[in-house]
């Protein structure tokens, strides 16, 4: 057994397509990456290595704080609506029997199966200050004034909306297999003790849902960094770049302005914050759930 | 820029008034002519004189090709996009072993993919536009195909059109056409409401507080894309000042936008835009969102150019409005120099060929056959397309929609033209730039100082 | 003892009406905007322009869901859709059993250094590689073929199918495979034929997710592919904004019937795939 475990060509034989496709789909192109973020490639005719001018004029450069703070925005927006909500839902949906539930739990979950092009545009049409159905909706409860839902103070918050709305299915379904996972003798001791809904929700659901939130938590941190398509055919970063996100910034640095190489620096920073996010995030619950 | 364009102006003007250019090829325009006015069954004969020369060389060369092109006209059943499939269409009927393949996005993803492309191989014929914004950077690159200039002495181009396509007295590039920017409005909407052209700025601005007090829209723009309303701006500027073009080098080549025309003109945007001429939210709408507005009869007026005259006969459009769209300039600006004839226009877009395309010979071969009079030129003219940069005189057919007439009166009449608009006349840097902030400065959201420090910057 | 009961029956039936109130509600919001969208799909342009929340149109308007179909190349681009997201899901699915096996069953020094690579995918934000790849996939000749497609697909799908894939062998008894060493089976025909099916609930859940996330995918599609040969779904609606610029009911018909086929397809699977989401998330 131990030598057919060790058998060297084997295991390269089982590993390698695997490795192969890493190097080929995220190794290489990093590489080229790092070298194109140090040139000033317009993405045509000549490359010329420039050093570190594109990392220190991305410094300075203030759409891409502002990229940033947008993701930050939203990994707020995630955590402080999002969530609570979903926690609830799923929490009610729980004391639902029969079919009631599977017919909810399904349509919560329907506008997550649809592609992002359809939800952008059709929200698109929803937003729309003229026609859409967020201000006819408010129309019938008599507010007449058009409101403007990308304008550049609200935009932010019409996109949120959006991703609240296309994600709120997952988050939710999440939730709700972490609370069907509780143990239900739990529950039954809780209402023996004479405990109400909202007491066992706070006392017993919440805590035991904690590496839940956690995982939705992390999950909903990295989305709102990674942020790209939605906004790509909602706003493009507009109005101004009041909507901008890293990743729809380099692609516009890239093919727009041609700055291919100010482009691939913006990627290079951009995997940076991922890696160092990611690992703070998982340190963090890591350590919290030593110390519990 | 500006000269070409004075001299397309006078030769449009020229024979639209009937004077005939020279004689050699006047027989060949009256038979054009002719077939014309028997509409589409006879365009098939008139360029069956052509197939039949065509099919002798397919003979030596019927080896099956295929031509990609890469076309920034996405709807194929309206307007420019209709006469450019029409011609594939035919080319291939003519070629049997020719296969055009389209790939078609519109303007803005069109720039974006082209360049993507510019890195990796362009299709065979592509869309350019003959501005500095767009054409320094690729004829830098060197990927488009050189083209004989002198191949197209009779091809009917108005003269002065083909500078922007040449670099080193090197011609890359046709114009397809003469783009004049002005707003479409809304007549029959006008006339039950009892408003009138606004002939200033001024009485523009106060026509769009009366519209908005019948709650309605009263111009609307496509503010998503930055350049509509760089456009605006460029026309504002001549009206303030009249010819801008020396400025506006200048301002690009020193990053410096501190002359007072452009602190009036993009002051004079923000005031608009504030005092409500544009729809809610014009700041992230994008160009369908602008123009199914008008088109649906929500907004009176629209602010685009002349290649949408087309949707005077676009079956999509209610026949009410579309029968009803007619065209006014930029009104003047109060101590503005510049007059109502004082307009917007330039020659844009057009067709280049690859460089390394593979079938480099017939691909030239069909961007000619494109460009031959009565291709491109005839059939944009007989669709209501607006103007193209080749003499269409001869395709008057007595049928042109009202505001295709209209058009052309304003281009007649026109006393100067503001040439290449002031986003196209820098680096792309420079474009991507002011075509954002113009949004931001518009919405009121940066001072105008601001702005134009941040495009000023951008040029460097 | 009865008045206490009273009252929390009372207060059971108000919490009831609380309940369903809050589900409804977001069930609403959640659906509504789809309703919409198919109510005006059938209406003509310009009812779109009236003040209520929808419509009845004057006619229903079937035309449009026939432009939809045909000049959005549909059929054509679901075929694209299915086939490349079908090899996809295999090429994960096999690959990542293959390597977590490999990983965490054999004894090699290297073993927890390559995991650890193929699960750093999984941090790496997919849209960095767009330019890069973009170059290389020129360079190679690969843009508009399937495989500037399904090569970041199967990438980026690869490290959470190793995690889920390592997770759940840790649960699988060594004894089974103890045996057939016993039998003297050959490596391959352990992972294929023992340990494989084994693993189904996982297999199940990575196909799930692998679909889920590379079913939508549009910018690199966008960015890596030229002509229609291997087009997806989404690409009926991105080119209909262009081609039907002016007619928003055809617009709409075509976003409905391009979420059509995922959406009855969530709904006939619905059971496995919520299973199959939330054992995913949860454990990845």
């Amino acid at each position: 057994m131990k030598r057919l475990y060790s058998n060297k060509l084997v295991i390269f034989s089982l590993v390698i397509p695997g490795i192969l496709v890493f190097v080929f789909a995220i190794l290489a192109p990093i590489a080229l990456s790092v070298y194109y973020g140090f040139t000033d490639y317009s993405g045509m005719g000549k490359a010329t290595f420039i050093g570190m001018d594109n990392y220190k004029q991305l410094m300075m450069d203030q759409v891409f704080h502002k990229s940033l703070l947008n993701s930050l925005f939203l990994a707020i927006g995630f955590i402080v609506i999002q969530h609570p909500i979903a926690i609830i839902v799923a929490a009610v949906l729980d004391k639902l029997q029969g079919k009631a539930e599977g017919i909810f739990r399904c349509i919560y979950f329907i506008p997550n199966v649809i592609s992002v092009a359809v939800i952008a545009y059709l929200w698109k049409f929803v937003y729309n200050p003229d026609f859409g159905l967020l201000n006819n909706f408010l129309k019938m409860f008599g507010y007449t004034g058009k409101i403007n839902w990308f304008s550049t103070d609200l935009a932010i918050w019409s996109v949120l909306i959006v991703l609240i709305w296309h994600g709120f299915g997952w988050g939710m379904l999440i939730y709700y297999t972490g609370i069907k996972n509780i143990d239900p003798v739990l529950y039954e001791a809780a209402s023996i003790d004479g405990a109400n809904g909202k007491t066992t929700f706070l006392q017993i659901t919440l805590p035991l849902m904690k590496p839940v939130i956690q995982i939705n938590v992390t999950m909903a941190i990295i989305s709102a960094l990674k942020q790209m398509e939605t906004v790509y055919l909602l706003t493009n970063g507009g109005p101004g770049n009041s909507t901008q996100f890293a990743a729809n910034y380099l692609y516009k640095q890239a093919f727009k302005a041609f700055k291919y190489g100010y482009g691939n620096s913006i990627g290079i920073v951009f995997i940076i914050i991922c890696l160092i996010v990611t690992v703070c995030l998982n340190k963090l619950f890591a350590d919290k759930k030593e110390v519990a | 820029m500006k000269r070409k364009i004075v001299s397309l102006l006078l030769v449009t003007a020229m024979l639209a008034l009937g004077v005939m250019g020279c004689g050699s090829k006047s027989k060949d325009k009256a038979d054009n002519n002719k077939a014309v006015a028997n509409t589409e069954n006879t365009a098939d004969t008139a360029s069956s004189d052509d197939a039949t020369k065509e099919d002798a060389t397919a003979d030596i060369t019927a080896e099956p090709v295929t031509l990609k092109l890469f076309s920034n006209l996405p709807d194929r059943k309206n307007g420019q996009g209709l006469v450019e499939q029409t011609i594939i269409d035919e080319y291939m009927k003519e070629n049997q072993n020719v296969k055009i393949e389209v790939e078609a996005l519109d303007e803005e993803a069109y720039k974006t993919k082209f360049k993507a492309y510019a890195m990796d191989g362009m299709p065979d014929v592509v869309s350019i536009w003959g501005q500095p914004s767009f054409l320094d950077e690729v004829l830098d690159a060197g990927i488009l195909a050189e083209l004989s200039e002198a191949d197209y002495a009779d091809y009917g181009f108005v003269s002065g059109s083909l500078e922007g396509f040449k670099k080193d007295g090197k011609l890359y590039g046709l114009p397809r056409n003469t783009d004049v920017m002005f707003f479409y409005y809304n007549q029959k909407m006008f006339e039950d409401n009892g408003w009138s052209v606004p002939q200033t700025y001024d009485e523009l601005l106060a026509l769009a507080d009366k519209i908005n007090g019948a709650g309605l829209t009263p111009v609307a723009m496509d503010g998503g894309d930055g350049w509509p309303m760089a456009i605006y701006l460029t026309d504002l500027m001549v009206k303030i000042n009249g010819d801008c073009s020396q400025i506006v080098s200048d301002a690009i080549a020193n990053g410096d936008f501190s002359d007072p025309v452009f602190t009036k003109a993009t002051q004079i945007l923000a005031d608009s835009a504030k005092a409500g001429l544009f729809q809610t939210g014009y700041d992230s709408q994008d160009y369908g969102t602008a123009m199914n507005l008008f088109t649906n009869g929500q907004a009176a007026m629209f602010y685009m150019g002349s290649w949408e005259a087309s949707m005077a006969l676009n079956a999509d459009i209610p026949e009410e409005i579309r029968n009803n769209i007619r065209v006014f300039t930029m009104p003047t600006v109060a101590e503005g120099v510049g007059k109502n004839t004082d307009i917007a226009a330039w020659n844009g877009g057009g067709y280049a060929v690859s460089a390394d395309s593979e079938v480099k010979e017939e691909a030239i071969k069909f961007l000619n056959y494109m460009y031959q009079p009565d291709k491109l030129s005839k059939y944009g003219w007989v669709n209501g397309v607006g103007m193209s940069a080749q003499d269409q005189s001869a395709y008057m057919t007595g049928n042109e929609t009202e505001l295709q007439l209209q058009i052309l009166d304003i281009v007649n009449k026109a006393t100067s033209v503001s040439g290449t608009p002031v986003n196209d006349c820098g680096p792309s840097t420079f474009k991507a730039s002011i075509e954002s902030e113009i949004q931001s400065v518009s919405n009121g959201s940066i001072s105008v100082e601001d702005f134009l420090a941040s495009i000023g910057k951008a040029c460097k | 003892m009865s008045k206490k009961n009273r009252k929390n029956n009372d207060s059971v039936h108000i919490g009831r009406v609380v309940l369903w109130v809050i589900l409804i509600l977001v069930a609403v919001i959640q659906i509504f905007p789809l309703v919409w969208l198919i109510n005006f799909s059938l209406a003509s342009s310009n009812e779109m322009f009236t003040t209520g929340l929808l419509v009845i149109p004057k006619k229903i308007q079937w035309g449009n869901y026939v432009k939809a179909f045909i000049d959005g190349h549909f059929l054509h681009y679901l075929k694209n859709s299915f086939l490349i997201n079908g090899l996809a899901v295999f090429f994960v699915v096999f690959i990542s059993i293959m390597a977590a096996f490999a990983c965490k069953r054999m004894k090699w020094k290297l073993s927890n250094l390559v995991m650890t690579l193929l699960l750093l995918g999984m941090m790496i934000p997919i849209h960095t590689t767009l330019l890069p790849n973009y170059k290389i996939y020129s360079i190679l000749g690969l843009t508009d073929t399937i495989w500037a497609l399904l090569i970041p697909y199967v990438a980026f799908s690869l490290p959470q199918a190793m995690f889920l894939m390592t997770g759940f062998l840790g649960g699988v008894p060594v004894e089974l495979e103890e045996a057939a060493v016993m039998d003297a089976c050959g490596i391959y025909r352990i992972v294929f034929q023992i340990i494989t099916p084994l693993l189904k609930p996982s297999i199940a859940t990575v196909c799930i997710m692998t679909f889920l996330n590379n079913w939508n995918e549009f910018i690199m599609a966008s960015t890596y592919l030229s002509s229609q040969t291997w087009k997806t779904l989404p690409f009926s609606v991105l080119e209909f904004t262009g081609q039907y610029s002016s007619n928003y009911a055809v617009q709409f018909a075509v976003m409905a019937l391009t979420a059509a086929p995922a959406v009855i397809v969530y709904i006939l699977l619905n059971k496995h795939i919520t299973k199959g989401v939330a054992m995913g998330a949860v454990k990845g």
